[in-house]
């Protein structure tokens, strides 16, 4: 038997029985908080350069005169306390959307689409390919992007020159060679560091993998790739396998190691090579944070045997909430602020620019590369040169779909298995495949 | 006839006083109307959810599935495994801490100087909050650099680092040494508290009768304790069945799923694959598991009720 | 001295070693690293006493919730949202302290009647009050954020109190409970021959004896409420209500990360149940025994 219910009534009828006499008391708690949120803007961001975002909140409402109000949430849970407050109907106006959630956010009908402003929409000629490609979904544009960045390969130099190697792996095969090398002169035991636990960063690191390796998870209609002996991800997979249980240069206890404890092993000079997200490189050169400050470079991702010097990137963005969008006057007042956060502010792209020279994190807009003072505070730590080289080679992921998520839980436990040798990577892929396969088909 | 009748009536057949039931009424009213009021709600609307196919994503467009959500999960590997991890994790808690505790209240319960330092550092672990400590024994646990490691390669333990959590035969183990850190100090609490109200008549009794230190322990303790025993075992197998701040820490149900527990596999359901009815589901089969055990508990080991 | 009481000594000596070992030894790396400059932490072998102690990290605490900028450099690995850190202690000690006050209120009464008084549905009440909790908080915060946004709670601490209160009194009244049964029912008698009703004999004669399994019930609520996470997260989203853990979580997963910042503010996060144990354990270990019971 089935029938198909308008839930919300039930629902309300149920908070109104066990509401009432919690109501009674706390009702003039409730008035107060109705009535100050009334006007303003509500942003929502994760808890990540909050200072910046303050400051420039700050700027605009002092120029535009419109009211923000800043919430921000702690980045490793904002997704699910989104997804609560999108279902409880709270206000929100602005928010930040990452990447990997915009199908999924845009088909819930939880983000509007900004293709009715033009104004917005003339900046994507300033954004980088990827990003454009990552803002959109089933040809719409969803956001404005502020913030991009890349998995990039970094190498000790110091470790290098000791153990007599001239210049950093171009190869996936020359870095096993260099790391037997780096490992037999005593410099490091695990000279690479790549992080495979389960969290929201694993998809990058295996993405970087594949994508340099020549191979994808699955090509540009969704069909799947990842099990494809040449054309996905079994070499990657194969690959790091061989790194821990052959060759001993990656430690077996990478499927426990985060992004962030990974980042603070490189840091007290445990490794020769790494995979990170590019912006950690002023932290590793920062002698107060780190052991190995002023040693380590980035290079170009080692390319497969048939793939080359491509990575992975992500990008995040300015979304507008479909609550926001259904009422003309919010969407308005939203559309100004992601303009001036996620475009330009006083004719600068100065929201990007602020948060780069305080917390380093990139920017998916292309003038920004030609701006003095952003190469200047670069040049301290790292190659600006290398930065754009390596940006203009990187793609967007290729499993971003509604089911992403889902996906995601299945491949991250089977290549953890592989790497574990729990499983071969062939029926570890293989998981992958088919449970790509069995969501895509419910789509 | 008339309803005071039938009520006097009624009460009488259960032997209690009109005067007693209306106290009891009073006295409970005011914990009748919040759990009424805040919690009755949720768990109610939960149960409502198991009921329907609901996707987070769309929550006005759902269909009626009636037990389907179960039937799903009964048929699902996946909710047996977690069950397993869950169960191990749940009954090696307990045991260590009650073994734990135990001995820690019948320490404190001695009369010697420094035991105010003792039982106030015995507080400490409790009063960290679980972001914190996850992230306290995350590091502690790494491989690369953490104390346990850098502890026992000085000590001359062991020669390589060992992988720790990394390790799927160790990590659930791990994982339960940290839970079990934490909640030590409040089972120790509670088995103290019942420490304190034995009356120690019974004691001087048991000496007059000639018996030593073990047999005081084992004939008039431990019995005596039995209320305390059953209040920390049902407490903390509800903690240790639910509990998912650690696994979110330390491992995120990794790696390759060998800490992935039911709690965590509720969270999966609802909040990353964001099936809301399935997750409903799970989680209401949890909780007659976990409702079936302290009654089981309550049986075994109480004296009324 | 006899050798029965030495080796009593000798046995409770080793034991209050080992138990202090357990107890403190993760702490006192907290602390430790905690005091160590940042580079230093992540040394390889680990530094177990802090070389050079430093107490940057809590400096940058107590600067970045005054509005100080710090010039010594060490501020910019201090994350974006420590300056939230002291009003969230504020608000969990809100909390915290509302919903102990509120929950003795209500669980004394409901615990007495059902330890001391025969009454229809009193196992029923018991089980009752257990059912609210045996289903997992994951399953209930979508329910429970309706209910409160509905309520128009959101971004408030009331809504944390109400449902802290929610949470913390059955584990309380079932605590009270298991205690007040240990307690002579003769008491009671005794009370209300001399002319007290049910209400005075629970103030003036339960009370008092029941001051451990009080005080159990009090560091339990406070400790519950102050360490709860998956709520507070879901009901608060500015510094107006975020509580300790929110914040500390967010420190976790900002640009930039600092662990001995982190680890500063897990001690700071400490202090104040420390405290509170502190003044009130007296009464749990060296409290009143049975004995008074007598006569």
């Amino acid at each position: 038997m089935s029938e198909r219910t308008n839930f919300g009534n039930g629902r309300r009828r149920f908070l109104h029985l066990s509401a009432g006499a919690g109501l009674a008391a706390t009702g003039m708690l409730g008035a107060l908080t109705r009535a100050s949120a009334a006007e303003a803007v509500n942003l929502y961001t994760w808890s990540a350069g909050v200072d910046t975002v303050k400051r420039q909140l700050a700027e605009f409402q002092r120029k535009d005169g419109l009211a923000v109000k800043y919430n921000n949430l702690p980045f490793a849970q904002y997704r699910e306390a989104m997804v609560t407050k999108f279902v409880g109907q709270a206000p929100i106006d602005v928010l930040w959307v990452s990447d990997g959630w915009l199908p999924e956010w845009a088909d819930a009908g939880w983000v509007a689409p900004l293709d009715a402003y033009p104004q917005l929409l003339s900046y994507n000629a300033d954004a980088q390919d990827f990003c454009n490609q990552s803002m959109r979904y089933k040809g719409r544009q969803y956001g404005l992007t502020y913030y991009t960045d890349y998995m990039a390969f970094l190498y000790d130099a110091d470790k290098l020159a000791k153990a007599g190697i001239a210049a950093p792996p171009a190869s996936w095969q020359e870095l096993v060679d260099q790391s037997i090398k780096i490992k037999k002169a005593g410099l490091s035991e695990y000279p690479l560091m790549l992080s495979m636990a389960r969290e929201s960063w694993l998809i990058e690191f295996m993405s970087a993998l594949v994508f340099s390796n020549g191979g994808r998870f699955v090509d540009d209609n969704g069909s799947v790739l990842m099990d494809d002996p040449k054309h996905g991800a079994t070499g990657s997979l194969q690959w790091v396998v061989d790194a821990v249980n052959k060759h001993h240069i990656l430690s077996p206890a990478c499927v426990e190691l985060g992004e962030l404890n990974g980042f603070k092993s490189v840091a007290s000079g445990n490794h020769a090579f790494a995979l990170l997200p590019r912006y950690r490189i002023q932290a590793l050169n920062d002698p107060r944070q780190s052991h190995v400050a002023g040693n380590i470079r980035q290079a170009l991702m080692p390319a497969g045997s048939n793939g080359s010097h491509t990575t992975v990137a992500w990008m995040r963005m300015h979304a507008m909430s479909a609550s926001a969008g259904a009422n003309p006057a919010r969407a308005a007042n939203a559309s100004r602020l992601i303009e001036a956060f996620g475009g330009k502010f006083n004719g600068q792209y100065a929201f990007q620019k602020a948060m780069f020279l305080d917390t380093g994190t990139a920017f998916g807009v292309k003038p920004l590369f030609n701006d003095t003072e952003v190469r200047a505070a670069y040049e301290k730590y790292g190659d600006f040169s290398m930065f754009q080289k390596q940006q203009n080679l990187a793609r967007k992921k290729d499993v971003i779909a509604r089911w992403f998520g889902e996906w995601d839980e299945v491949n991250g436990t089977a290549w953890q298995s592989a790497i574990l040798g729990q499983s071969t990577v062939a029926d570890a892929l293989k998981r992958s495949a088919d449970k790509w396969k069995s969501l895509a088909k419910q789509a | 006839m008339n309803v005071p009748v039938f009520r006097s009536r009624w009460l009488a057949r259960h032997s209690v006083s009109a005067s007693d039931q209306r106290s009891a009424m009073l006295l409970l009213s005011p914990m009748m109307a919040v759990l009424l009021a805040v919690a009755v709600f949720p768990v109610l609307y939960s149960l409502w959810t198991s009921l329907f196919d609901i996707k987070l994503t769309r929550m006005n467009n759902v269909s009626f599935v009636g037990l389907g959500n179960y039937v799903t999960t009964f048929r699902d590997p996946m909710f047996w495994a977690a069950v397993r991890r869950t169960a191990w994790f749940t009954v090696s808690a307990v045991v260590a801490i009650m073994v734990i505790a135990t001995l820690m209240a019948l320490l404190l319960n001695q009369e010697f100087r420094g035991r105010r330092i003792l039982s106030t550092a015995l507080l400490i672990p409790w009063a960290i909050p679980y972001v914190v400590d996850g992230l306290m024994w995350k590091w502690i646990y790494d491989s690369g650099y953490g104390a346990l490691n850098g502890l026992l390669l000085q000590l001359g333990l062991i020669r390589h680092s060992v992988v720790w959590l990394g390790d799927t035969h160790k990590t659930l183990a791990l994982i339960c040494n940290a839970f079990v850190w934490k909640e030590v100090p409040l089972a120790t609490i509670l088995l103290l508290v019942t420490l304190k109200s034995v009356s120690p008549d019974l004691y001087a009794a048991a000496r007059v009768d000639g018996a030593n230190v073990w047999s005081r322990l084992f004939h008039v303790t431990l019995p005596a304790m039995r209320p305390g025993f059953m209040l920390v075992m049902i407490y903390e197998a509800m903690m240790a069945v639910r509990h998912f701040d650690l696994f979110f820490i330390l491992t995120e149900g990794g790696p390759a799923d060998a800490s992935h527990v039911l709690s965590w596999h509720i969270y999966v359901e609802t909040f990353r694959n964001l099936s809301f009815g399935t997750g409903a589901a799970i989680a209401y089969l949890l909780a007659l598991a976990t409702f079936g055990m302290s009654y089981a508990i309550i049986r075994l080991l109480g004296k009324r009720l | 001295m006899s050798s029965a009481l030495l080796a009593k000594r000798f046995a409770l000596l080793a034991g209050s070693v080992l138990m202090l070992i357990y107890v403190l030894a993760p702490i006192a790396w907290l602390l430790s690293s905690s005091l160590q400059r940042e580079a230093d932490i992540t040394s390889i072998p680990p530094h177990w006493i802090p070389n050079p102690p430093t107490f940057a990290s809590f400096k940058a605490i107590i600067d970045a919730g005054t509005g100080v900028t710090s010039t010594d450099g060490n501020a910019s690995f201090v994350p974006s949202t420590a300056e939230y850190l002291l009003p969230a202690l504020r608000n969990s000690l809100i909390v915290a302290s509302a919903v102990v006050v509120l929950n003795l209120l209500v669980s004394i009464p409901a615990a007495y009647a059902m330890a001391k008084i025969r009454y229809v549905g009193r196992n029923m009440s018991v089980y009752f009050m257990l059912a609210t909790r045996v289903i997992p908080d994951i399953a209930l915060v979508v329910p429970f954020f309706l209910f409160v946004r509905k309520l128009g709670l959101l971004d408030n601490v009331g809504a944390l109190i109400i449902t802290y209160l929610a949470i913390t009194i059955p584990f309380s009244v079932f605590m009270l409970l298991s205690y007040f049964e240990s307690l002579p029912d003769e008491l009671d008698k005794a009370a209300r021959v001399d002319g007290c009703s049910r209400v005075q004999s629970l103030i003036k004669v339960f009370l008092p004896l029941a001051q451990p399994s009080l005080v159990a019930v009090i560091m339990f609520t406070f400790l519950t409420s102050w360490n709860e996470f998956l709520f507070a997260l879901m009901f608060t989203q500015t510094a107006a209500s975020q509580t300790v853990p929110i914040i500390v979580a967010s420190f976790t997963s900002d640009f930039t990360t600092s662990f001995s910042f982190i680890n500063a503010a897990g001690v700071v996060a400490i202090v104040p149940p420390v405290i509170i144990a502190v003044v009130f354990e007296r009464y749990i270990v060296s409290g009143l025994s049975a004995g008074a019971v007598k006569g």
